[in-house]
């Protein structure tokens, strides 16, 4: 590999990372206040992306909008995505975890529903919008913009990537500078004793969940713009998440950006060296040398302790 | 407290899955005659299934509206996904329902080659109208039921190559399978036919459902290949010709009939533009044979004929002529070998066997997307001359 591929490689990695650590972020966040693996959080991002989806076809962006127009058609689809992120990951809280987390169920139990609503929401998607993949109308006409290190970046990829970069530094002003974050915090480090402190624990959960859902979402749309929509979609990229959660460090939300970005950077840099076919297992051969030697993930659980 | 739960949660699964068992084997009535199709009628590419699906509907409902037939004939679907691990229970469906003598499909390779041992076993016949792997009419596998329709992917991959070498006139070619039967089967015989002709080629796997082609359309941009093979299907080519479009990639592309849907025009957009698709299959709506077909089954189903439509219609009319000429007698395994020795003249092309199944005859078609459609070119061997 020469050294302009090496650039070209390691840009593309850290777009795709940047995304990952997005939907990272949801299964880190679920996990640290509630100690569950939400695997439905791979069908909010799927939803999410079907939001951007009914948003843009209401307003027709039609062919070569205005640059202004473009800017409003993205926003415009952002918000769908995020709309429909959040609501779903609120629902999932409201019917399918909460009245287990009333009744004191087991983790297994938890667990066995996360998958079972994975599956439930996966097929009716699939019923409601059809089984067939559909495209994201364009929003904008896709050119390079600026090139970083000889390696060109057009606007999907800026977008992609400026979009994960601002929603992830809210996310760490959130959870370390406000009330609701404070709320989080105390949860994640001991939700019996927040609840004698006067937090209410229901409603940071509930909250924890819906903030998830939104950048579940809007990573969704900003990898339908990638692709296109599918009911199928959630799969690969949630699982391929989850290991980075794990690799950053599940609970952790610096260690979920991290673990995001290290995995798109190995997968990327597999398809020059090893090709495709072993993208998905050098991301698990990553994985599996973090659990070896540091259990944790690289940065350790630490939700509960301020990032 | 646990194991409470769990058994609570077992008895009603159990008792679901008891009653599932039950209801495989309802034997259909008297006089009736049953056609099935298996294929994908759900999941990632049903455009492909629901093509054939409507072509044999389509026959069904003619034949039957003609009159002139003593028995009726019914549709039974066999949704197989195109999954090798759902073919199994399509197979078991269509087997289990004892008026159905014979099946139109099954559509893909992978799916194919895991359902017709069990076919093989039930002396049910098999006409597939586009499952194109090579291997499947191999005597070895003792597929007794699978009769094929359609050239193998033998004279697909050849003609990708010889159209790339001779035409495109392509120094280096980059040749990606997407590691289904079907691909893998497809790019081994264009990687064969490239060799011999002198091209260069860079074969790599990408399996579908890869979540970003990116990378991958970089390495075809920094391998310098001035033309590329996708053997797969229009999902996964659809967003990679949209990143290679991205990468500023300039060189030909083609594909074949897996891709060769107007769904991969839809998905992929402008960068879909100039692809090149080849198919064993004719385009209904411009093949002088066929336009009265592709008329009624606009009218029908309200859009034009897609890949394969018109080839499973005419399997679909061979088979009920066959059970014509059974005369009320209809048994699977009688019918299986008229159909083997049968040659049947449909709108597309003759329909007849060799000793393993095999369909003879070799034509293939090129097709290239411009402005927006997926234009046919004609006859590969003739356009190459």
């Amino acid at each position: 590999m020469s050294l302009q591929e090496f650039w070209d490689y390691l840009v593309l990695g850290v777009m795709l990372g940047s995304l990952y650590a997005v939907i990272a972020i949801g299964y880190t966040l679920v996990y640290g206040v509630l100690q569950l693996i939400n695997f439905a959080h791979s069908e909010v991002f799927m939803l999410g992306a079907y939001g951007s989806l009914i948003v843009l076809q209401l307003v027709n962006p039609g062919d070569n909008p205005s640059a202004l127009a473009s800017i409003g058609f993205v926003a415009l689809a952002m918000a769908g995505s995020a709309l429909f992120g959040g609501f779903t990951a609120y629902g999932l809280e409201k019917v399918a975890y909460r009245p287990l987390r009333r009744r004191g169920a087991p983790r297994l139990i938890f667990l066995i529903t996360a998958i079972g609503a994975s599956f439930f929401l996966y097929n009716l998607a699939g019923k409601l919008f059809g089984r067939d993949p559909l495209p994201l109308p364009e929003m904008y006409d896709n050119h390079e913009v600026f090139s970083i290190f000889g390696a060109g970046v057009n606007i999907t990829q800026m977008l992609q990537f400026a979009t994960a970069v601002v929603m992830m530094v809210a996310l760490d002003m959130l959870v370390n500078r406000t009330k609701l974050g404070k709320g989080i915090r105390a949860v994640a480090q001991d939700a019996e004793v927040a609840g004698l402190m006067g937090v209410n624990i229901d409603k940071v959960i509930s909250r924890t969940f819906i903030v998830g859902g939104v950048m579940g979402g809007v990573a969704g749309f900003l990898f339908a713009n990638l692709n296109q929509v599918s009911y199928t979609m959630g799969f690969i990229p949630g699982i391929t998440a989850f290991a980075a959660a794990v690799v950053g460090g599940i609970g952790n939300i610096r260690g979920a950006m991290f673990g995001g970005i290290l995995i798109g950077i190995v997968e990327t840099m597999t398809v020059p060296l090893l090709g495709d076919e072993w993208r998905s297992v050098s991301a698990m051969v990553v994985l599996i040398l973090v659990l070896m030697f540091r259990p944790m993930g690289i940065l350790g659980e630490r939700v509960g302790r301020a990032a | 407290m646990l194991n409470k739960t769990i058994v609570k949660l077992a008895i009603p699964l159990a008792v679901g899955a008891l009653a599932l068992t039950g209801c495989g084997s309802d034997s259909g009535s008297g006089d009736a005659v049953k056609i099935a199709f298996q294929g994908p009628l759900s999941g990632d590419n049903v455009a492909l299934g629901e093509n054939m699906q409507n072509g044999v509907k389509l026959a069904i409902e003619q034949a039957n509206a003609k009159g002139d037939l003593d028995f009726k004939v019914e549709y039974v679907a066999a949704d197989d996904q195109g999954l090798p691990d759902k073919a199994t229970a399509a197979a078991q469906k269509a087997i289990d329902d004892e008026s159905v003598v014979a099946v139109v499909g099954p559509a893909f390779s992978g799916a194919t080659n895991t359902a017709s041992p069990l076919y093989a076993e039930a002396g049910l016949v098999t006409v597939s109208p586009s499952a194109t792997n090579p291997l499947l009419t191999d005597p070895k596998n003792e597929f007794k039921s699978f009769l094929r329709g359609v050239p193998n992917d033998n004279m697909q991959g050849a003609a990708m190559a010889t159209y790339f070498a001779k035409k495109v006139q392509a120094k280096t070619v980059y040749l990606i399978d997407d590691k289904t039967d079907y691909g893998v089967g497809l790019a081994g015989v264009a990687e064969k036919g490239l060799k011999e002709a002198g091209v260069k080629v860079v074969k790599k796997s990408v399996p579908q459902k890869t979540p970003d082609y990116s990378a991958t359309a970089k390495d075809v941009v920094n391998s310098k290949a001035d033309a590329l093979i996708y053997a797969g299907y229009y999902q996964d080519l659809a967003p990679f010709a949209k990143k290679l479009k991205d990468a500023g990639y300039k060189g030909a592309g083609i594909s074949g009939d897996g891709s060769n849907d107007a769904k991969f025009v839809e998905l992929a957009g402008d960068a879909s533009e100039n692809w090149f698709l080849t198919c064993p299959c004719t385009d209904a709506t411009v093949e002088a044979g066929t336009k009265k077909f592709a008329a009624d089954y606009q009218k029908e189903f309200g859009r034009a004929p897609g890949t394969y439509s018109a080839e499973a219609y005419d399997i679909t009319n061979m088979i009920i002529e066959q059970v014509k000429g059974l005369k009320g007698d209809v048994q699977r395994e009688a019918l299986r070998d008229a159909l083997a020795k049968a040659s049947y003249k449909g709108l597309t092309k003759t329909f007849s066997f060799d000793e393993n199944g095999e369909f003879k005859g070799t034509d293939v078609y090129l097709y290239q997307v411009k402005g927006g459609k997926i234009a046919y070119q004609g006859n590969v061997n003739e356009l190459v001359g």
